[in-house]
């Protein structure tokens, strides 16, 4: 969303207007700090030496595949699970303090609704567990549930049973809220009512952690992406600088007919692909590729993009796939 | 914070039809086609009334358990776990819900042998019967619950109609165990229901419950109570 001001190139400027926010929490210590944290589950490294920081105030999403180690650092997070070895710090402390402390409140990704309760008495029972929650009232305006209060979960849609969970955890006013694949089976007009809601959570000067494995709800929602993979953190920041990472521009151009086996030798070019007539250089330096091009009169439909978040994620995963091997 | 889970639990567990039929419902209407068919007895009628009321609170206090297994595979557990609450005031939550959701079994029966057999007690020997019943029933809770974290879902469903039928029939709820062969009627004098209910018989004719009786109990409850803690903790590491 190029609208959003939290996006480069002034996403410096927007996370310290952010730290302002929420100045009148106690800070100070990161939000989430995870120093050398593993996790294994038999053979499986499911967390592996994950080293992560978010500060007070950021909106930060998880990026990965499925089985990428997400849900496991999410689990470490709240303390659900014990990493084997290194550290897991939330707001200063161990995850189970500020989980008992009621400063954090999770929207889990597995289970199913609670049966036999409506919206409401849910959402004000969890308030209740909190020292100082919101009105439910409000808790259920932020996340468009007014209207369902007297509905029993169980009998809700997809998308509003979402919506409950959403309410569940950010009811109880906690300065870090942890999101575990939030939009999983949302259609587009729930995903956009949802984002729409945490939004104005994150606004209040909140911290936000989410995983998703849709690369736009991350470029869009998110003032910094972190892009996991195999337990490990492949690459971290705003999207900009992701693609930045993965290797600049893509510049395409018809080959009509000619050889292909230079392309790889132009300058700056890291990596190229063969359409049909149509060739595709991903180059770290454009500019130069191009100039390299025309001395060859090889500019037919000349075409210089800057590469998208996907190639950029593909990238990256594809990279640490050759190094794992 | 307590009470608003126990309340909310409450809630819950009497919303489910299948609850209510099966541990108020049946009781008292097996209660009333046993004590109307054969011959006019006020005396079977007073002792089959603490029997079937033993037997409702009995059925109650085990289903707490599907319940518990049912919140750990719907992740709600886990979810509480996420919450303020501590561990520790999830299962005691848990505990109390039992003792509330056995108290409309035991009341229904009483209800049915008050009002339709025509049983007659003093005031406070309803109430003493009433109350012994309701703690009485806390070692099947403790089963229950241990049931409940311990076994998933489905077994546990199937373990607590085994235990209920099974604790019933040979604690002598259903039949008067002076119809069981002599080894059985000794058996039976160790099974907790059987204790459980002669409390409520001996309150009921007005005589000082035996020591055996309260030895058997307290054994049961503290074997029920540990199998619930183990349970519990083992189940808290991967809910």
């Amino acid at each position: 969303m190029k609208t959003d001001p939290t996006k480069d190139p002034t996403a410096d400027l927007a996370t310290d207007l952010t730290a302002d926010l929420a100045a009148d929490r106690p800070s100070g210590e990161a939000a989430v700090a995870f120093r050398a944290a593993t996790k294994t589950f038999g053979t499986v490294r499911a967390v592996d030496g994950l080293d992560l920081t978010v500060r007070r105030g950021e909106t930060v999403a998880l990026l990965g595949r499925n089985g990428a180690g997400k849900s496991t650092t999410i689990a470490l997070l709240l303390g659900l699970d014990e990493p084997d070895t290194g550290r897991v710090e939330i707001l200063g402390g161990s995850p189970s303090r500020a989980v008992a402390a009621g400063r954090v409140g999770a929207m889990l990704q597995e289970g199913r609704p609670v049966p036999r309760v409506t919206v409401h008495e849910l959402v004000s029972f969890v308030a209740r567990t909190y020292p100082a929650p919101m009105p439910v009232a409000e808790a259920l305006a932020l996340a468009g549930l007014t209207d369902l209060a007297g509905r029993r979960v169980d009998r809700l849609s997809g998308g509003q049973t979402q919506r409950v969970r959403f309410a569940v955890s950010l009811v109880g006013n906690p300065e870090l809220i942890v999101l575990d694949e939030p939009t999983a089976a949302l259609d587009v007009e729930a995903r956009q009512e949802f984002w729409d809601s945490m939004r104005g959570y994150a606004r209040r000067g909140n911290t936000v952690l989410f995983s998703t494995h849709y690369l736009e709800e991350a470029d869009e929602h998110a003032d910094r992406i972190v892009v996991l993979d195999s337990g490990r953190i492949l690459a971290a920041g705003t999207s900009e600088e992701l693609k930045r990472a993965a290797g600049g521009s893509l510049v395409s151009f018809d080959l009509a007919g000619g050889p292909t086996e230079w392309l790889g030798l132009l300058p700056g070019v890291s990596s190229y692909e063969v359409r049909g007539d149509r060739a595709r250089l991903r180059t770290d330096d454009s500019d130069g590729t191009v100039r390299a091009l025309a001395e060859r009169d090889a500019i037919r439909s000349l075409e210089v993009t800057p590469i998208s978040l996907n190639d950029a994620f593909l990238s990256l995963t594809a990279k640490n796939l050759e190094q794992v091997r | 914070m307590i009470t608003a889970y126990v309340r909310l639990e409450v809630r819950r567990t009497l919303r489910d039809i299948g609850f209510v039929i099966s541990t108020i419902g049946v009781p008292v209407m097996m209660y009333l086609l046993f004590t109307n068919l054969g011959v006019d007895d006020s005396a079977y009628k007073k002792a089959a009334m603490v029997g079937m009321a033993a037997y409702g609170a009995l059925g109650a206090a085990l289903s707490l358990g599907t319940g518990v297994a049912e919140d750990k595979s719907t992740g709600w557990l886990r979810q509480l776990r996420i919450t303020p609450m501590t561990p520790r005031q999830v299962v005691t939550g848990r505990a109390l819900t039992g003792s509330v959701v056995v108290l409309p079994a035991i009341i229904g029966v009483l209800l049915a042998g008050g009002l339709a057999n025509g049983v007659r007690m003093d005031a406070w020997q309803w109430a003493l019967v009433a109350l012994t019943l309701w703690l009485g029933s806390l070692p099947f809770t403790l089963l229950g619950i241990g049931n409940g974290y311990q076994l998933t879902a489905q077994t546990t469903g199937v373990v607590n109609v085994a235990s209920n039928l099974g604790l019933a029939v040979l604690g002598g709820l259903w039949f008067p165990i002076s119809l069981f062969p002599g080894w059985l009627q000794t058996v039976s004098g160790f099974t907790p229901t059987n204790r459980f209910a002669e409390l409520g018989v001996s309150m009921a004719e007005g005589t000082a419950p035996g020591w055996a009786t309260l030895a058997v109990l307290v054994g049961w409850a503290a074997l029920f109570g540990t199998y619930a803690a183990v349970s519990y903790r083992r189940s808290a590491r991967t809910v």
